[in-house]
């Protein structure tokens, strides 16, 4: 049973268990917000906006204390400067990440989804402007970026109708990111890394160039760590049907070792460009990946 | 120079040819499974395929030589070491085939000889450090030295006896094992009859066997039995002709040394002889064959007892038919009056043909006179009814009878009527189950009835004779009346276990009883197999002496000669290797899988 207890720490399997994206992602939501002392990602400027209901990780000193005596109610006080910040999420929806290692796991796409939910719930909570766009061979969807509270059922919306599509270039979708984002904001990248990592990172350097921040969340399937099957096997790329025929047990430690050594290549470049990286497995429950990632862009300032 | 003791188990090479099958079989359509993360697996096999495929050659090539290498180590092979006459210290059993075949002339030459000349060349070149086992053709090792070796071997002669050469080689390869060296051999130079080499259990010793020459014809007398025993004084002997060969050669009945008949025989033929005796009493024969390349076994010895017409005494009692027959015997010069044998219905002293009486109340005083005189015989219930004569006693076989006396008693039974005796023998007296008369049997009034008396009274009645028959140097039992035996060396007594070793030279030697008298003779004669020359197969030869025998040509034996000592098993090593590299492919199957994982 998972009721009264935190589900941005269960298993992402069980969370999606409990519903469809939007009372997972709430749940998660609720969850990791109130884990936290302050909001995750925004800080507070000093022009004041408006008030809203305080949430569970805002700072107690932006409480409104006049309006707690008077009302008896929490308010706390928003600037203008939060709602400045525009986020995009780009979210790869292709072939290869629609696959599971193993029974009771999410796909690739069905975590990556939920986490783009919750990210941009806990986005839009903060009155950050969030949009998105999903690609495979090219850009399937675009959801321009708003800061209504509203908005974040049409980003539901449209994360249920993307499908898993079939190849994935990268590039057209962070191309798009330039067009909607025409002043600096937050790039959150989606995707299970599996293309040309150089034009890939080219066009997330560019981003970085255009002065944005640029988050990537490599999504990947824990059964991508290593390789089993049969003693040997005709291994098929879902994505182009091209095969390889190899034998897990002699290839398995060499497989393991190039695996580790892709992660760190990707993780080292986007090190060196200024990319916020993050290498998700899909049974990490949701909470852990959020708060790694806020606590990395606290660092980051 | 390589060879293999056990060289069928090289077929199991084709074993090696298991892995890269199973490696093909296993190549067959592998199944398919979608996985994404292909560009890393790509990047592997790129970059390790050139490792990869060398270890699976690696593998496959260990694998092979796993099978290959167990294969070649159970086919036993063995490699000769060092070189030259030296060798080390060595059991050497040495089998000598001296047997009567031994004798054969092969191309002009003794084989005997040849094996001697053989023979000595081993011995030769045995060294002091060796130990020497000399078996001839009675199979028993006699432990000799190089000079006492070379000494019997050029004094030995064929011995008209047989060999079992299997059992000989068996007996030489315990002799040597039990000698405690480290290296042990056995040599056997023979004519390798097939008939001489008996199967047993193998020996754990190598047996170097020289492959003999190519057998002559050969033909020989497997047998001759006078028949009757007794002639009177004319008789057969009936001669068996063995060997190899369908060459008619001339056979001939000697007695006292002078041809007395001839005949043409071959192989498998049964020869009749027939002939007439000179004199009276015991007489030398022989059946003697035109010689051949094997001369001993071309002469047969017998005896033969050259036997007076028997003197007859016919009591009244015997019957007018009896009475008329013997007149008839003794007209024809078979038979002549006097008290030699008497025939009638009761008891006289002598030997006697004893008819049932003709007053059946004189039965029970009859059989009281045979219990007196130690007879067991005796008259039991007069039965009437119609049977027939049943036994090999002249030409009565199926003559009814219609009356008779059971016979008891432990007396040899001459002939049968309804299974039951009708005429026994029990030391000097003859009993008749019925009457010669025609109111008990129709014996009287047939054909038969004048040759049945003619058996009845030259020979059955006659005395009885002893005919041993043996083989030179084996033992043989001598019946209880012989007290001596005549040796050409002299009379010499029977031992009192009543048996003694045939005399090594064939011949008829007479057995004497205490009185002096001759009862017997002893036919020693030769072994018939030894007339067999066929030679063993390999397969028999191995049969023989297990699968560390050879039959080698004369440069294979001269090679192999000494060559347990000489040679090294490479067995142990192969079977090493083999471990070794099933070690190396479980090393590199785990290692560098696990190498591969770091």
């Amino acid at each position: 049973m998972v009721t009264g207890r935190r589900l941005d720490l269960l298993d992402p399997y069980e969370v999606a268990q409990l519903g469809g994206i939007e009372l997972g992602a709430r749940g998660v939501v609720e969850g990791f917000l109130a884990g936290l002392h302050r909001s995750p990602f925004r800080g507070f400027s000093v022009e004041f906006a408006e008030h809203r209901h305080y949430q569970p990780g805002d700072e107690l000193r932006y409480l409104d204390w006049k309006i707690l005596a008077r009302a008896d109610k929490l308010f706390v006080k928003q600037y203008e400067e939060e709602t400045n910040l525009r986020a995009m999420i780009v979210l790869d929806v292709s072939r290869s990440m629609d696959w599971a290692g193993r029974e009771r796991t999410l796909t690739k796409l069905e975590y990556a989804k939920r986490l783009v939910a919750a990210l941009s719930l806990v986005l839009l909570r903060q009155r950050d402007a969030t949009g998105l766009i999903g690609f495979d061979e090219e850009v399937r969807k675009v959801v321009r970026a708003r800061a209504r509270h509203q908005h974040w059922w049409q980003l539901l919306s449209a994360l249920v109708e993307l499908k898993a599509g079939r190849g994935t270039v990268a590039e057209p979708a962070l191309h798009k990111v330039t067009d909607l984002l025409t002043r600096r904001g937050l790039v959150v990248f989606v995707s299970d890394l599996l293309l040309d990592q150089r034009m890939a990172m080219l066009a997330l350097q560019y981003l970085r160039h255009r002065g944005h921040q640029v988050t990537v969340f490599h999504i990947m399937d824990p059964a991508e760590l290593s390789i089993e099957g049969p003693p040997e096997a005709r291994f098929e790329d879902p994505e182009t049907g091209e095969g390889i025929v190899a034998r897990p047990r002699e290839l398995r430690g060499v497989y393991e070792d190039t695996v580790r050594k892709s992660v760190a290549r990707w993780e080292a470049a986007c090190r060196r460009g200024g990319i916020d990286y993050h290498h998700v497995l899909t049974d990490t429950p949701f909470g852990y990946v959020l708060r790694r990632a806020s606590a990395r862009r606290a660092r980051l300032g | 120079m390589i060879g293999f003791l056990q060289p069928l188990a090289l077929v199991g090479l084709v074993l090696g040819a298991i892995p890269p099958l199973l490696h093909l079989l296993g190549r067959r359509r592998p199944p398919t499974v979608v996985f994404p993360a292909i560009q890393y697996l790509t990047a592997t096999e790129r970059e390790h395929s050139r490792r990869l495929k060398l270890r699976n050659l690696l593998l496959m090539l260990l694998r092979v030589a796993v099978i290959v290498l167990l294969v070649l180590a159970a086919a036993r092979p063995v490699i000769r070491v060092g070189g030259g006459s030296s060798h080390p210290p060595t059991s050497l059993g040495l089998v000598l085939d001296n047997s009567l075949s031994s004798s054969a002339v092969v191309a002009g030459q003794r084989t005997l000889d040849v094996l001697k000349e053989r023979a000595r060349a081993v011995i030769e070149q045995a060294t002091e450090d060796d130990r020497l086992w000399l078996v001839l053709a009675d199979a028993i090792p006699q432990r000799v030295s190089r000079v006492d070796a070379l000494a019997l071997i050029d004094s030995i002669g064929a011995w008209p006896v047989r060999l079992d050469l299997g059992e000989a080689g068996r007996v030489a390869a315990r002799v040597v094992s039990e000698a405690g060296l480290p290296h042990e051999e056995v040599v056997v130079l023979s004519d390798l009859q097939a008939s001489a080499l008996s199967a047993g259990e193998a020996p754990d010793v190598p047996i170097l066997v020289l492959e003999p020459p190519p057998p002559p014809g050969n033909l020989g007398v497997d047998s001759a039995i006078a028949d009757p025993l007794i002639w009177s004084p004319g008789g057969a002997v009936v001669a068996s002709l063995g060997g190899l060969g369908e060459d008619p050669r001339a056979v001939q009945l000697l007695l006292r040394d002078r041809a007395v008949a001839r005949a043409v025989g071959v192989a498998g033929d049964q020869i009749v002889l027939t002939g007439r005796g000179l004199g009276g009493g015991w007489t030398r024969a022989a059946v003697q064959l035109d010689p051949d390349e094997l001369r001993a076994d071309d002469q047969w010895w017998l005896s033969v007892r050259l036997g007076n017409p028997a003197a007859i005494h016919v009591e009244p009692g015997a019957g007018r038919f009896v009475q008329e027959a013997v007149r008839v015997l003794v007209q024809g010069g078979l038979a002549e009056e006097g008290d030699g044998v008497t025939v009638t219905d009761r008891l006289f002293a002598g030997v006697t043909v004893l008819l049932p009486p003709s007053d059946r109340s004189l039965v029970g005083a009859t059989n009281r006179a045979l219990e007196s005189r130690g007879v067991s015989t005796r008259f039991g219930d007069l039965l009437e009814g119609e049977w027939v004569l049943e036994g090999g006693v002249g030409p009565i076989a199926g003559i009814p009878v219609y009356r008779r006396h059971r016979l008891r008693g432990n007396g040899s039974v001459l002939a049968t009527v309804a299974g039951e005796p009708w005429l026994v023998r029990d030391g000097d007296v003859i009993a008749v189950g019925s009457r010669l008369e025609d109111t008990w049997t129709a014996l009287p009034v047939s054909a038969a009835f004048v040759p049945f008396l003619d058996f009845l009274l030259n020979r059955a009645a006659a005395t009885q004779t002893w005919i041993v028959r043996g083989t030179p140097g084996v033992m043989v039992p001598i019946p209880s009346p012989v007290a001596t035996i005549d040796l050409p060396a002299g009379s010499m007594p029977i031992p009192a276990d009543r048996r003694i070793v045939g005399p090594m030279a064939t011949g008829v030697y007479f057995l004497l009883s205490e009185t002096g008298d001759t009862v017997g003779a002893l036919e020693v004669n030769h072994d018939p197999r030894e007339s067999r020359l066929v030679p063993a197969t390999r397969a028999q030869t191995r049969a023989a002496f297990g699968s560390q025998s050879a039959i080698l040509s004369e440069r294979a034996f001269e090679r192999e000669l000494f060559g347990g000592a000489r040679r090294a098993d490479l067995a142990g090593v192969l079977l090493v290797a083999a471990l070794l590299a099933a070690l190396a492919e479980l090393g590199i199957a785990t290692f560098l899988g696990a190498r591969g994982a770091e």
